[in-house]
């Protein structure tokens, strides 16, 4: 019973996140686009909460060298990866009907935000690619500690740089936003928030049982490749 | 442990180090899009025909839609600039709307085949007089 307590912690702060967001007012200027926030901005949250987590895991590993450490980076980072995702898309259909483009290369929050998600994505690559397991984590803890500057590079791009994507609208000045939709986007942080835990945990839970289960001899990500024999047609 | 297995890493790190470097020296020298006031005062710069990225607010009263282009002007507040749109705007155009451009000085003018609109960080919510578009 105690199991099911966060999920269904979560289930119900997604739903009033959800009862919020709609029922919030629509922008005035942007209309019922700015709905779309409550699900961009905690997902973006979300991607750099749980590449924190990756690199706090990471270096963790490399002073205590413990399994459970790497298994922490490697389960965060598949969410981050999702979650980084997910705020792309969002970010591309609110940005058709606002700006009147789906993506600008120009743009430094775009291009860093998918310039992060490469890199983690070639992060959880590098652990499909190195079958043995302390090679692995040393590897995959060196590359989650090193990543993580590009978080706070992404945050802070639109103060670095002009961009089109709008400026921080949350700063220690104050939130420059409508007391309504305040809540609804905190509503929806915290739910998104609870969503990682549950997901944290549930991926930790498994990793801890595939690290249980006898070692299959898999075939390892790019082992079909050979080198191409060079002269050998000529 | 050899010293093999370091050069992975340590590459990575060397190249994110040259990266961050790399980065910084761009934000000084790489300007995403001009206010129309650094526009104006950098003119000789951009001679016609140049493309560049150009930034300012639709001033009210100047919009008008002809056949196949938009006229209108967009200012800083420190200078104005007559702006000819080929093209069709995007939904949310309009006065007072935050635009960016991108397109070239043709004398006086600036020529856009582009226009995006910014949209500022604050969000409101609409109330007695003040009706939402879209």
């Amino acid at each position: 019973m105690k199991r099911a307590a966060l999920p269904t912690l979560t289930g119900a702060a997604l739903a009033l996140g959800l009862f919020l967001a709609v029922n919030s007012p629509p922008d005035l200027i942007q209309g019922e686009f700015v709905r779309i926030l409550y699900v961009h901005v905690p997902s973006a949250w979300l991607a750099f909460l749980a590449f924190g987590v990756t690199a706090f895991g990471s270096a963790t590993w490399l002073i205590r060298k413990t399994e459970r450490w790497d298994r922490l980076a490697a389960s965060s980072a598949e969410i981050g990866v999702l979650f980084t995702a997910l705020a792309l898309l969002t970010g591309m259909i609110w940005g058709r009907p606002v700006w009147g483009t789906y993506w600008d290369w120009l743009d430094a929050r775009m291009s860093s935000t998918a310039l992060m998600f490469f890199v983690y994505l070639g992060y959880l690559a590098l652990r499909r690619a190195t079958p043995d397991p302390l090679q692995r984590a040393r590897r995959s803890a060196i590359l989650g500690v090193i990543a993580v500057i590009q978080v706070p590079l992404v945050y802070f791009s639109v103060s670095i740089w002009r961009t089109l994507h709008q400026g921080m609208t949350v700063t220690s000045d104050g939130i420059a936003m409508d007391g309504e939709m305040v809540a609804a986007l905190m509503a929806n942080l915290a739910a998104f928030t609870l969503l990682y835990l549950s997901l944290l945990f549930e991926r930790l839970r498994l990793a801890k049982l595939e690290a249980l289960a006898e070692p299959i001899a898999e075939p390892i990500a790019g082992e079909a490749i050979s080198t191409p024999k060079l002269g050998s047609q000529l | 442990m050899t010293s093999r297995k370091w050069v992975v890493p340590v590459g990575l790190m060397a190249m994110l180090v040259a990266g961050f470097f790399l980065v910084r020296s761009l934000s000084d020298d790489l300007v995403y899009y001009l206010y129309t006031s650094e526009a104006v005062e950098q003119r000789a710069d951009f001679p016609d025909g140049r493309r560049f990225r150009l930034a300012g607010i639709v001033v009210p009263g100047t919009i008008s839609f002809n056949a196949d282009e938009v006229v209108f002007e967009v200012s800083d507040g420190a200078a104005t600039v007559p702006v000819r749109l080929l093209g069709t705007p995007p939904q949310l155009f309009a006065e007072d709307v935050p635009v960016l451009m991108e397109g070239t000085w043709e004398g006086e003018v600036f020529e856009s085949d582009l226009l995006l609109i910014r949209h500022e960080e604050g969000y409101e919510a609409p109330d007695e007089g003040n009706v939402p578009e879209s």
